[in-house]
């Protein structure tokens, strides 16, 4: 397809990818600076307990041991994301006074080798009082369960109600209602990276260097800055290459409060790094909850009210999860027009570790229960269930009143492509296998501003120099979803050089202006817009510069293209990028040439800016005798505005869905009584590479007004339709309902000779 | 991943003759040692903190104890370092004992069958291990040496119980013996997972010889693996097929006995009745897959 763009749409490999195939590239885990220490924490072994007593005297005496530290020797307070409400700030370094969940840390060593600092570990005392502990919300709600937190009765840490239209007369005006009742179960991120981090603090200046592996090197600027009590610009934040976040890691986590605290105490340089089983039991993951919901529709399938009601197993303390709240319900409404609807939520402690998000951010869990429903009643109205969704669809413009409104939207097309290539694709099904469809739609980063930033929500600085070398800063982080790539792509387009010709600086708060992380499918949308901005002052310079040169008047226009800037309509009357930079700095008194672009969204509603969207099919397979479902093939119809990189969003769409997969199929976290009881890559089963199904990508591409060259989201959106999908496949194949994702071969088993019975019960009832 | 934590003397003999005397000497001082082959489970074991030895004796080195060799009359020979994925990329393997290359096939990923062996697959004792049940079909026999000589068991009574084997503490399991398989003989291995190439939930191994016209059922081995303390010969359910013509129906009665045969246990993934519903179901898939290439055979 011929394009007016030179750089963006085209498939463009990870400008990362040689340093980290050849292991190159290096993360935090790869970091060690003379004279480091290791750092590991004592962690408690109880769900719900007062501490009564630390005695670090024995670990003290073991040659090799530093320095100990306990709650005592926190200087700050709380902190979290949610610094708007402080109330929600509920993390702490070190628990002082009572523990809430199995694998709280209580105390930490500093050692000179990681072996002693794990002996050191084990000669800690710590002696508790156990407190009887809760673990499931319904439990946790009720009057004579234990609190978790004292100032939150009912262990009810957050609530949310949202309506709009008239649900109950929409109801009433239904020609059919159902209700179903779901429980999901939480999902762990797992990271190839685990969390770990790596501090350096100046005791002459007072100033604090730390490396971390993170999503958001502003956010652990401001968590530190409250844990510690410092000032948040004494602290650098230095975000390396990140081995995947997935929204685990938004939070300031212990590795970085630990590593600071102790290298604050002994002088030295400090790393912690996480195992795998800390990574399983005492880092965040994916809500689990309990889930009712009833929808009302037409008897021509149009949905004329929905409420869904959800109560969530939100862990000791709030993370992100309270947003995850909001955009649970938000998102359980896309891509549909739900006249009426109603959403009441309550998120509870628990004696767990906590919940956040996690890649979907609250929709995972709530779009399962609304597209596995809508199959349910499709097939007793007698509708296909691809023209009951192509009836509901939203349509550009279209707005739920109070909350969003979507502007460029290409789910109608999205839909009728899908219709017309599945006829293609899938002409037969073979015995057992299923079809299953659900929507999808997903924000291009979120308004919302609990972390109550001054700033701007991304920033981006571009400095040209005489040889028309570009050096890009920004705190964007690229933690393996390619915003790196992207981000030398917009800017080299909106200077109409190649990608070859940038630096880019990412991720270092003392030296690129702040940029809010790589959370909520955030960085192409919003940090595009900023480098774009801060180019486009760039080129602004140039093309004045071409136009006083050629004499040409103002009515016409330059553009910057290939490395010249030319006369759109006459491009042999122009110069060369490289001429033109040489010679704005020459005039500019020897400055190199600089640009700063920032954004922040207005006027967009509540939610985002934009939003990205399309249909997925799935293709299932069951085995009725063992229950194992395979996920066969996928097919994605996807509209995410102008795509910038489409390697790139390839690779964000086949990672949803493999993440989504685990959610269908494999993935849950079995708990009793506050104990994980697979806290490893071998009991914790993830999809491989073996597993994954076959996956088309057919794009719809829109161009959101919003959006840099009207790019929107790629990288989440596909997440949340892959699991209902595939239950709906299995539901197609063979009639099997489930309450809950997770669909091990056991459950499968079960729910098919559940729907075996209930056909033949139904059939008798007939004769 | 933890680290393994506690320190160790690290020995690595490059003869058998060394690594026996070593092993013998430790035994006798009554030291707390542990051979290591490609150490894809002891690793484990030792980074879980389950043993802490002081004395780690790498076998690796020993180089001639690396082949896979083949002859119609002695059969097949795997030494004592052979990997997986030796066995799984020999021609030979693949031409005569093409199960073994199909087992190994779904046995973890790449770099697990490039480092582990076979041999320290049998001796880790597991009884969710792969090897067991298709060496127990394909009438294997395991071949021991200690300083005080040699010794062979059948590869059905080498496993004793969770992880315990027949291997006394001062030997070394030195080669794997599998006879050629005889005519019209069929044999299949299927293990169920939900995650290819995860341990099993369930494994099966069949081995069906039939009569000179292909009728007549005339030996049958079958083996399961994950669904009882050791790897299993489900003897009673052999014995239903034995000297008959199999048939669907007669598959389906060994199902049961094979069933019944098995004592599988719960775990995270799953119950252990479902797992003894599961042999059930292989018994007749296998059953029948073997079944088929035997005709063909
Ligand atoms: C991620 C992962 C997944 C796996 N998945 C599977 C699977 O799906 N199916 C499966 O069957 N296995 C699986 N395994 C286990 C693995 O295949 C075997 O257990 C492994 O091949 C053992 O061989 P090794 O050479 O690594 O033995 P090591 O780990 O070195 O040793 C294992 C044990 O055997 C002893 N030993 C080894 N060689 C000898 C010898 N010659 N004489 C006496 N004792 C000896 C050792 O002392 C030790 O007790 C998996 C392993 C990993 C790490």
């Amino acid at each position: 397809m011929e394009t007016k763009y030179s750089v963006i749409g085209k498939p463009t490999g990870n400008v990362d990818g040689m340093a980290k195939t050849t292991g190159e590239g290096k993360y935090t885990f790869d970091m060690y600076l003379p004279n480091m220490l290791y750092g590991k924490h004592v962690r408690s072994p109880y769900p719900h307990a007062k501490i009564i007593s630390i005695d670090a005297s024995e670990a003290l005496k073991l040659p090799g041991v530093k320095a100990v530290i306990t709650g005592k020797d926190v200087p700050g307070g709380k902190w979290g994301l949610w610094r708007r409400f402080r109330e929600l700030c509920d993390q702490i370094a070190l628990a002082d006074d009572k523990v809430r969940f199995i694998g709280e840390p209580v105390a930490a060593v500093a050692a000179t080798t990681k072996d002693i600092a794990a002996k050191a570990v084990e000669l800690v005392k710590v002696e508790y009082e156990i407190l009887p502990g809760v673990f499931d919300p319904l439990e946790a709600i009720k009057d004579d369960a234990p609190l978790i937190h004292e100032d939150f009765e009912n262990n009810i840490n957050a609530t949310r109600h949202i309506e709009w239209g008239n649900v109950d007369e929409g109801f009433k005006q239904a020609d059919y209602v159902r209700e179903d009742k779901f429980t999901l179960f939480p999902q762990a991120v797992v990271s190839m990276e685990v969390h770990n981090s790596l501090a350096s603090y100046d005791k002459g200046t007072g100033k604090l260097t730390i490396w971390s592996s993170t999503q958001s090197p502003y956010y652990l600027q401001l968590g530190l800055a409250d844990a510690l009590k410092m000032r948040e610009g004494d602290i650098r934040v230095i975000k390396p290459h990140v081995g995947g976040g997935y929204g685990g890691k938004n939070s300031t986590m212990p590795d970085a409060t630990t590593a600071a605290l102790l290298s604050m105490k002994t002088g030295r340089p400090v790393k912690v790094v996480f195992n795998r089983e800390e990574e399983f039991t005492t880092t965040e993951h994916r809500m689990g909850l309990h889930l009712a919901i009833k929808i009302g529709l037409k008897k021509d399938g149009t949905i004329l009210a929905r409420e869904c009601k959800i109560i969530t197993d939100g862990g000791a303390y709030t993370g992100l999860g309270a947003t995850a709240l909001y955009l649970a319900g938000i998102f359980q409404t896309f891509p549909y027009k739900i006249p009426n609807w109603r959403y009441d939520a309550f998120r509870t402690y628990t004696n767990k570790v906590w919940a956040t998000s996690v890649r979907g951010f609250g929709a995972v869990p709530t779009v399962y229960a609304a597209e596995v429903q809508l199959d349910r009643a499709a097939k007793e109205m007698g509708i296909d269930p691809l023209a009951i969704r192509r009836k509901n669809l939203m349509e550009p413009g279209y707005e739920a009143p109070g909350q969003y409104k979507v502007e460029s939207c290409g789910i109608v097309p999205c839909v009728d492509k899908m219709a017309e290539r599945i006829k293609e694709k899938w002409p037969k099904l073979e015995k057992d296998e299923g079809i299953g469809y659900a929507g999808f739609a997903y924000m291009s980063g979120g308004i919302f501003n609990w972390i109550d930033t001054p700033y701007a929500y991304s920033g981006a600085r571009v400095q040209v120099n005489i040889d028309g070398s570009v050096d890009l800063f920004t705190q964007a982080a690229d933690i393996g979803q390619g915003h790196n790539t992207v981000a030398v792509m917009i800017c080299a387009e909106e200077l109409g050089i190649g990608i070859e010709d940038i630096r880019l600086h990412p991720g270092d708060t003392a030296t690129a202006p702040v940029d809010l992380g790589a959370w909520g499918s955030r960085e192409t949308l919003m940090n595009g817009n900023a480098i774009k901005m801060a180019a486009g002052q760039v080129k602004q310079k140039l093309v004045d510069l071409a136009r006083a040169k050629l004499g040409e008047n103002i009515a016409y226009d330059l553009v910057c293209r290939e490395k010249r800037i030319y006369l759109e309509l006459r491009p042999e009357r122009g110069y060369s990028y490289y001429e033109m930079v040489e010679a704005a700095i020459k005039l500019n008194d020897g400055e190199p040439l600089i640009g700063t672009g920032h954004y922040t969204p207005h006027n967009k509603g509540m939610i985002s800016p934009a939003y990205g969207m399309g249909i997925m099919a799935m293709k299932a397979k069951v085995d009725r005798e063992t229950g194992l479902v395979e996920a066969k093939d996928v097919l994605i119809v996807h509209d995410c505005g102008q795509v910038i990189n489409p390697l790139g969003a390839r690779g964000q769409v086949e990672g949803s869905v493999h993440m989504g997969l685990g959610y269908a199929l494999t993935e849950e976290m079995p708990n009793d009584n506050g104990l994980v009881l697979n806290p490893s890559i071998n009991d914790y089963k993830i999809i491989r590479q073996r597993d994954m199904p076959q996956i088309e990508l057919l794009d719809v591409p829109t161009y959101d007004p919003s959006g840099p060259f009207g790019a929107k989201e790629a990288a989440e959106a596909t997440i949340s339709p892959t699991a209902p999908a595939l239950a709906n496949a299995v539901f197609d194949a063979c009639g099997a309902e489930f309450d809950s994702n997770c669909l091990k071969p056991e459950r499968v088993l079960k729910a098919i000779r559940e729907a075996e019975k209930n056909q033949k019960n139904k059939a008798k009832a007939k004769k | 991943m933890k680290n393994i934590t506690n320190s160790f003397e690290y020995f690595s003999p490059k003869t058998l003759e060394e690594a026996l005397k070593l092993v013998s000497q430790f035994d006798k001082e009554g030291k707390d040692f542990k051979v290591v082959a490609g150490g894809q489970s002891i690793n484990l074991v030792m980074k879980q903190g389950v043993i802490a030895p002081e004395a780690v004796i790498s076998i690796k080195g020993l180089s001639d104890m690396d082949y896979v060799k083949f002859d119609e009359k002695a059969g097949l020979k795997i030494g004592a370092l052979a990997t997986h994925r030796a066995i799984e990329r020999s021609s030979v393997v693949e031409k005569k004992f093409g199960v073994l290359a199909e087992m190994e096939h779904n046995l973890s990923s790449v770099e697990t069958r490039n480092w582990g062996t076979v041999a320290g697959n049998i001796c880790h004792g597991d009884p969710g291990g792969d090897v067991a049940p298709v060496l127990i079909v394909l009438n294997a026999n395991v071949k021991m040496a200690g300083v005080k000589g040699e010794r062979t068991v059948p590869a059905e009574d080498f496993t004793l119980d969770f992880y315990e084997t027949a291997l006394a503490h001062d030997e070394l399991v030195t080669e794997i013996q599998i006879p050629t398989v005889p005519p019209n003989t069929g044999v299949a291995y299927t293990k169920f997972s939900q995650v290819v190439g995860d341990f099993a939930l369930a494994s099966v191994a069949v081995a069906i010889t039939l009569d000179s016209k292909k009728d007549i059922c005339s030996d049958v081995r079958i083996g399961l693996g994950s669904v009882a303390a050791t790897p299993l010969r489900a003897k009673k359910a052999e014995e239903i097929l034995r000297g008959k013509k199999i048939t669907d129906d007669l598959l389906a009665k060994a199902a049961q006995a094979a069933m019944d045969e098995s004592d599988p246990t719960d775990s995270v993934d799953a119950s252990g009745e479902y797992k003894r519903e599961l042999v059930g179901v292989f018994v007749k898939r296998v059953g029948k897959e073997a079944l088929e290439r035997a005709k063909k055979a």
